[in-house]
């Protein structure tokens, strides 16, 4: 799990957190997904949580036009050039 | 014994109602102290990935949800600036038939007239102006091109911002710092005035003496306490944390109205897969709104983001959602929100909110029509493909409470004000009914809702309320149009 995905699930509230962690750790198996499928809500959630890590993976990102990193150093140049906070 | 400030105001939350007093009151020579329960966030360690963004800039990773039918996802800022470091910028005035209305059924005396003052002052401290077209970039060029097509009444959209590249994460902290929230507008104006500025302050309880509040006591990060006490007291934690400390310090609820009549905006989002390159995190996220339908309380406003923040949102599952997301490129997205009718309540346990909200009938079928419509514009706009947030195989038409995804990103209305004591929390000047020494500055005294986004509404009421309590008329000064900077092209990869 990247370390972006650990936070915000360590952010998340009780019960979500433990919630989604069991949910991630279904998803991830074979039987446990089957399973997940029942509960389509379920199914959606750890779906679109998975996602979200994936997809911010820096080179799966890269690979479909975006980069973060150069996003934030445009943003820290333009900062320091006109004085903003 | 605690530590004990003495400040003639003391404010409680740092986000658009909170920063917009202290720094009226500091800037008409106030003392005033102001509590934050968050921590300043340095745009510094601001790294435009979301799922790490969430986590620091949101209160409980934005995993905020209501209970009800649907659940419903309602992220929330936290820290100095509010909701406002994370929200889109969008800018509107409070409809004139909303102002009308409050005057009629609340008895407020906030008619467009008494208003404007407060709205140009806001305006002016925000740098508000209407993003370009350049600026808007592709995604609100698709939402045009729909809208034109349908000859639906559109326009760009207003928001707080000053040199805007079009980062693309507006709700992910700002990179550039051209979005105006007012950790770096108000919060620096009040402390150049001499307002001093604790974050990490968990404001429990309301000091009272008789029917007048005194002061609060706070429980601040490293396990102190701290008393501050002063003249008057303003709540400004939002519309889901100031009933909660009301309620706990059994003040406010002579109405039974404190936690309740809760509007959100609930609001969704569908894609659209297009020939042509959208790349929808370069330009402004919210750029563009669709107003045709806004008089039956269906808004349409553009949204996107980066790939993980998409691939989060994209309706699809497996084998479809990453075919989807390997074509992100071209992917569009549009919004609706809705004028909410469904009321809801706040509700604590345990120390923390409790939300209840489910969608009535009314609102339904407007989420219902705004899909339909979300759906003919795409395909006005030339898209090969829609992805409406819907199950497979149901129908705009036909979906159920329980089908739907929804979002909500305006909570309002849980303390709200009315100038009759017996059906509301504050008076028209925002002063709790039954005690002295306490007014409310957030959504929460918002009686209804707005329709259209609602931080310029809670800012322009902060700025009556701390004229009111200088005993000053609000200044008249018109507005500066701030256009955008011109777009430069965002870095990627590709």
């Amino acid at each position: 799990m990247s370390d972006g995905l650990d936070s915000f699930l360590a952010a998340a509230p009780w019960p979500q957190r433990p919630g989604l962690r069991l949910l991630l750790a279904l998803a991830r198996r074979p039987r446990g997904a089957m399973l997940l499928a029942r509960a389509p809500l379920a199914a959606e959630a750890a779906g679109a949580t998975l996602a979200l890590g994936r997809y911010d993976d820096p080179a799966v990102a890269a690979s479909l036009g975006w980069d973060a990193e150069a996003v934030v150093a445009r943003g820290r140049q333009l900062r320091r050039a006109e004085g903003r906070p | 014994m605690s530590p004990t400030i003495d400040a003639d105001f003391c404010i409680v939350g740092a986000g658009a109602g909170g920063a917009v007093v202290a720094a009226e009151l500091a800037e008409g020579g106030a003392s005033v102290v102001v509590l934050e329960q968050g921590p300043r966030h340095d745009p510094d360690g601001f790294t435009a990935r979301p799922p790490e963004m969430l986590a620091r800039l949101y209160r409980d990773a934005g995993q905020t949800t209501t209970i009800g039918s649907p659940p419903i996802l309602l992220p929330l800022g936290r820290g100095i600036g509010g909701t406002t470091l994370v929200n889109s910028g969008t800018c509107f005035r409070t409809p004139p038939r909303v102002l009308e209305r409050w005057s009629s059924e609340y008895g407020l005396e906030l008619d467009e007239a008494a208003m404007d003052a407060c709205f140009e002052r806001v305006e002016r401290s925000l740098s508000v102006g209407e993003v370009t077209p350049e600026l808007a970039g592709a995604n609100a060029a698709v939402a045009r091109r729909g809208a034109e097509r349908l000859g639906w009444s559109h326009g760009y959209l207003r928001r707080n911002a000053r040199g805007c590249v079009g980062s693309g994460v507006c709700v992910f902290g700002c990179p550039t710092s051209a979005k105006q929230h007012t950790g770096i507008t108000y919060m620096p104006r009040a402390e150049r005035a001499g307002a001093r500025i604790l974050t990490g302050a968990d404001v429990r309880e309301l000091i009272r003496e008789r029917s007048r509040v005194r002061g609060v006591l706070a429980r601040m990060d490293d396990g102190s306490r701290l008393e501050v006490r002063a003249s008057e007291v303003v709540l400004a934690c939002g519309a889901i944390h100031t009933p909660l400390l009301l309620a706990r310090n059994r003040i406010g609820d002579a109405s039974g109205q404190l936690g309740r009549n809760l509007s959100l905006h609930p609001a969704t989002a569908a894609f659209a897969l297009m020939d042509e390159q959208v790349n929808m995190a370069r330009g402004v996220p919210q750029s563009f709104y669709v107003d045709e339908f806004a008089g039956e309380g269906v808004m349409l406003e553009t949204v996107a983001g980066p790939p993980a923040y998409a691939a989060m949102s994209l309706p699809l599952r497996g084998e479809q959602h990453s075919r989807a997301m390997a074509c992100y490129p071209r992917l569009a997205q549009l919004g609706l929100m809705v004028s909410d009718s469904s009321r809801g309540r706040v509700l604590t346990l345990g120390g923390r909110p409790v939300i209840r909200y489910s969608l009535d009938d009314v609102d339904l079928a407007r989420i219902r029509k705004g899909l339909q419509r979300i759906d003919e514009l795409f395909r006005a706009a030339g898209a090969r493909e829609v992805y409406l947030p819907l199950p497979p195989g149901v129908a705009p038409s036909a979906a159920r409470a329980r089908d739907l995804r929804l979002m909500a990103f305006h909570p309002l209305g849980t303390a709200r004000a009315d100038a009759r004591p017996a059906h509301g929390v504050a008076d028209g000047e925002l002063a709790v009914h039954g005690v002295r020494g306490l007014r409310i500055a957030d959504g929460s005294v918002v009686p209804s809702a707005l329709g259209v986004n609602p931080q310029l509404t809670i800012m322009a009421l902060a700025t009556r309320l701390a004229f009111h309590m200088l005993g000053r008329p609000v200044p008249h000064e018109p507005s500066a149009q701030a256009p955008d900077a011109e777009i430069a092209t965002a870095p990627t990869t590709a």
